[in-house]
């Protein structure tokens, strides 16, 4: 709501007063492009942010400080820089870059996709702790935490990987940048949105009031990447900052139950068992593999409605065989630029053959995917502590204030 | 972490509650607000639209302009307030949320939550189990969706064989090589180069036929302007032209004529009376100065002349002006007076009745004069003339109703279809291609309608509205002229604006295409000669030196054109 009196302004609504005195209209002005400099700002603020944010989490374990980052990533990256640019985003810009050599990626929109998969490499994903402005905006609505069903949270937790795929299909096919274009809170960075949005995102806040970060956790497509490079990440945040005791005071606090639990003391099943499902998986991953290639192949005509040049041949067909006028803005530039209908035709083809392929390399994607998931879920662990789930934890913080060791200085042990 | 005191949470608690009524005040005004701007046009202001009215009857007095300006001014402050007060609140609202969601965090920050007591460990593998099945059952679920989706949208998905796009491109070629005959079975519209029958001409669509019309004169120095004829009694109605007769009608309170001139010479051939008709009103009715009595235009088809007044008298003489029959079919109460023209359909004298107590639409047999048939139709009066088209091989008559734009057979009177469109005082006319049907009137909008059973609004756009003056279309484009002086060319199939012009004079003639050009009538008598193309070409510009509000008639390369006075024909020497 907050954006929509800017939308109100975007359009001319009535006509414009009739002037007989020769008063002449002002022209219209238009804000000029930002400094290149600001370009070099963003990401030296980039790194010293995520650098902070890594020691917060990681060394001074403060959840208070955490916040207050967020604070500032919010008011920078989200009000001053309007969401713009924004690494959650620059994995089209990425996908883009890769599938056509005609486009150059502009080096901060590639510098803004790596640095904090490097981050989350080095210290687990502490760009979603207090430096990403969407996670940010979330994080500080959040005071009357539900915790959802874990069937719940097993469900949802596929449509991030699905979102992915769409949106890099999409990208690469030059067809449109989805992640920004149905961004929930970019509106309200800008007061500037279509109203639709502007209600999701309304929506998404005041569902994160009780739900933590619900736009992270079912949606965020980069955070699929983060999940994916954090399970490698060298240093990672720790529930405990010494030995765990397993006292589970832990066990159910996280929000996003990202919390592994101790296996000291949990009944043991048959391993020859596991042994058995662990094989069967890794077995069936190509086989899921090709069953997601094969089903999104199938499915690549209906992402085409993706690309507007595919709709405007829909477009164009539509009024060649059964007369119903095109009368869309996209059809009339279409015959005012004088490209003719096989050519239109023709380019259509090739869009299909483009979403052909990459509907395959999608497919592949989401069963490996699956396939490892499962197989992830038949492995045997032997922790002797509670840890977090380097995939699936946002280094908040959370839990520091519920585990009761404490480590003391040294110099105190010593007074 | 801030230790609070259970005071400071009181006062906490307080500041929150007051911050979340705030808000979710802020929140409904702000919604209120912006649904109300949504809709609010400050230009269709009903005291702007009053004034704007009372000043265009009056465009000489000054103190109506200053007002239309006040107003205008005031109007346009109050909705650019309104969008003040929505910008400041959307701070106040984030203000409040900013303050409503510090509270509530450092309520919740203060109060102690212990973890809760797990009960047993449940052993690894029941529990990764479990998670497998919920994952293997999400997977399941979406790849079911998207096999039954995909199967859905098939059909409606391309065949890229290559089949479909040569069945198509055949499709094409046969729609272009049957055109010729396809257009013949949609619309068998051809205008006559000799006979101009009705108000806007052949079926009242607005396009002469012929060639080879002027287009530069001047009356004052007698350029090309072959004859002048005054006309004994004043009138608002059009020229008709058959054969060699041209028809105006005219009046004087209730004594109203039927003329016939010579349209080679401009001699009056015969004064037809039509007054004195059992029915008519002692008093005539109250009419505005710029309709009068005489203001619907006759019509002929070679055999008949049939006229109508606005006192009600309906008269039909033949073409030597001899009365075949004559009635007064009720005085139309009025606002501004009746104006709408009659047309002739095979046998048919149609009349649309537009009156406050009544709308209908009526057919009587020409010869005899018995009414074969009356529709009463919904909504208010008109001032607009009816339109003859045929559509999927239907012959109707369409007029431009308020609400409904409606289509009725000529024959029986039937209403075949309607749709709503148009609200206010609605007097331009339709116009009128092979694919749809254009209605427009000031203060509302213009609509492009598909017709027929199920008609529907295929476009619209509101930026130019004519109060008086009818559009008229070719099948590509559509021209509309507007009671300030904008004339605008649109895209007849998308509806985009592809050109306009100011011309300074307002326009209350129809203009009419013909021969390729657009003959534009101003206020003033002075003709714009335009291309009636995508790009303004200004040919000429013709004054005939006296006002006039008249459409021109067009006829064997002559164009006929009455004036507040006078009839001129114009001729290319």
């Amino acid at each position: 709501m907050l954006a929509w009196h800017a939308v109100l302004f975007a359009q001319e609504r009535f006509p414009r007063p009739e002037f007989e005195s020769g008063y002449v209209y002002p022209e219209h002005q238009m804000p000029a492009d930002r400094a290149p400099v600001w370009e070099y700002i963003d990401l030296a603020v980039l790194i010293g942010a995520l650098s902070l944010a890594a020691w917060l989490a990681l060394k001074v374990r403060s959840r208070q400080g955490l916040l207050w980052l967020s604070v500032f990533s919010l008011a920078y990256f989200g009000f001053f820089r309007e969401g713009c640019i924004c690494s959650v985003g620059s994995v089209q810009n990425v996908a883009l870059a890769l599938f056509n050599k005609g486009y150059s990626i502009p080096l901060t929109a590639l510098l803004f996709f790596m640095i904090p998969l490097i981050f989350a490499l080095l210290f687990g994903r502490v760009f979603c702790a207090g430096v990403c402005p969407l996670g940010a905006i979330q994080e500080l609505v959040t005071f009357r935490t539900v915790k959802l069903p874990r069937v719940v949270e097993s469900v949802m937790i596929s449509v991030p990987f699905i979102y992915l795929g769409i949106s890099v299909l999409s990208a690469a096919t030059e067809s449109q940048f989805l992640i920004c274009r149905y961004d929930p809170f970019v509106g309200i960075f800008r007061l500037d949105a279509p109203y639709t949005m502007v209600i999701f995102g309304g929506l998404l806040l005041i569902a994160g009031i009780f739900i933590n970060r619900p736009y992270c956790r079912y949606l965020c497509p980069y955070g699929v990447l983060l999940n994916i490079f954090s399970r490698f990440s060298n240093k990672h945040l720790t529930i405990t900052p010494a030995e765990c005791i397993n006292c589970r005071l832990c066990e159910d606090v996280c929000p996003y139950d990202a919390i592994l639990p101790s296996d000291v003391g949990r009944p043991v099943v048959d391993p020859e068992k596991e042994r058995k499902r662990f094989l069967t998986y890794i077995i069936l991953v190509p086989f899921f593999a090709a069953a997601g290639a094969i089903i999104f192949g199938t499915l690549s005509p209906v992402f085409t409605g993706l690309n507007s040049d595919v709709r405007l041949a829909r477009e164009i067909r539509a009024e060649a065989e059964s007369g119903i006028p095109a009368v869309s803005l996209a059809a009339l530039g279409f015959k005012e630029a004088g490209t003719t209908e096989a050519e239109l035709f023709e380019k259509e083809i090739q869009t299909h053959e483009r979403f052909r392929k990459g509907s395959v390399w999608m497919g592949l994607f989401l069963g490996i995917s699956f396939g490892l998931s499962l197989v992830s879920l038949s492995t045997r662990t032997r922790r002797t502590g509670y840890v977090p789930h380097k995939g699936k934890c946002y280094s908040c913080g959370k839990c520091f204030q519920y585990c009761p060791v404490k480590l003391n200085k040294i110099s105190n042990d010593k007074a | 972490m801030i230790k609070l005191e259970e005071k400071d949470l009181k006062i906490l608690r307080g500041i929150s509650t007051g911050a979340g009524i705030f808000t979710l005040i802020v929140a409904i005004t702000m919604l209120l607000s912006i649904v109300q701007l949504k809709a609010l046009d400050p230009l269709d202001n009903p005291a702007i639209v009053s004034v704007k009215e009372e000043f265009d009857k009056d465009h000489e007095n000054a103190v109506k302009a200053e007002q239309v300006r006040a107003l205008d001014l005031m109007s346009r402050k109050a909705y650019f307030s309104s969008r003040r007060q929505v910008e400041t609140g959307s701070y106040l609202l984030l203000a409040g949320a900013v303050i409503f969601i510090i509270c509530q965090r450092l309520i919740a920050d203060s109060e102690k939550n212990l973890p809760s007591v797990p009960g047993e460990k449940t052993d690894q593998s029941t529990e990764n189990i479990r998670y497998a099945k919920y994952l293997a059952g999400t997977v399941a679920v979406v790849t079911v969706a998207a096999i039954v989706s995909s199967f859905i949208l098939r059909n409606e998905l391309p065949d890229l064989s290559g089949k479909s796009i040569a069945r198509a491109e055949k499709k094409k070629d046969k729609k272009e090589k049957t055109k010729g005959l396809e257009s013949v079975d949609i619309d068998n519209f051809s205008p006559d180069p000799t006979n101009f029958p009705f108000f806007r001409g052949q079926d009242g669509r607005g396009i002469a036929g012929g060639t080879g019309y002027p287009v530069e004169w001047n009356a004052e120095n007698g350029t090309n302007i072959k004859w002048k004829t005054t006309v004994p009694k004043n009138g608002k109605s059009s020229p008709v032209i058959w054969g060699d007769k041209l028809i105006v009608t005219g009046a004087e309170g209730n004594d109203c004529e039927v003329y016939c001139l010579d349209k080679n010479t401009g001699e009056i051939l015969w004064a037809a009376p039509a007054s004195g008709l059992p029915g008519q009103p002692d008093v005539p009715p109250d009419t505005d100065h710029d309709t009068g009595i005489a203001a619907p235009t006759a019509a002929t088809d070679g055999n008949s002349v049939c006229a109508i007044f606005a006192n009600g008298n309906l008269v039909c003489l033949d073409m030597d002006g001899k009365l075949k029959w004559g009635k007064n079919i009720g005085t139309p109460a009025n606002i501004y007076g009746y104006s709408c023209s009659v047309i002739l359909h095979d046998g048919h004298l149609i009349v649309q009745f537009d009156s406050d107590e009544k709308v209908s639409m009526m057919g009587f047999d020409t010869a005899t004069g018995e009414l074969k048939w009356e529709t009463l139709r919904r909504g208010r009066s008109t001032w607009a003339s009816p339109s003859v088209a045929t559509f999927n091989g239907t012959t109707q008559v369409l007029i431009n109703g308020n609400p409904e734009v409606a289509a009725f057979d000529p024959a029986t009177g039937k209403e075949l279809w309607a749709i709503e469109v148009l609200s206010g005082d609605v007097a331009p006319s339709l116009a009128i291609n092979s694919k749809f049907v254009y209605a427009v009137t000031d203060y509302a909008r213009l609509a492009a309608l598909k017709p027929g059973p199920g008609p529907s609004i295929v476009w619209e756009d509101n930026m130019f509205t004519s109060d008086v003056s009818s559009p008229v279309a070719t099948e590509h484009y559509l021209f509309i002229s507007t009671g300030v002086g904008d004339v605008a060319c649109y895209d007849a199939i998308r509806g985009d604006t592809l050109w306009t012009h100011y011309f300074m004079d307002q326009f209350y003639a129809s203009p009419i295409i013909a021969d390729e050009k657009v003959f534009l009538l101003d206020r003033s008598g002075l003709m714009h000669i335009v291309n009636a193309g995508p790009e303004y070409n200004l040919i000429a510009e013709s004054p005939i030196g006296e006002p006039s509000d008249c459409t021109p008639a067009f006829s064997d390369k002559n164009i006929y054109i009455r004036g507040r006075n006078s009839i001129f024909c114009i001729s290319q020497n």
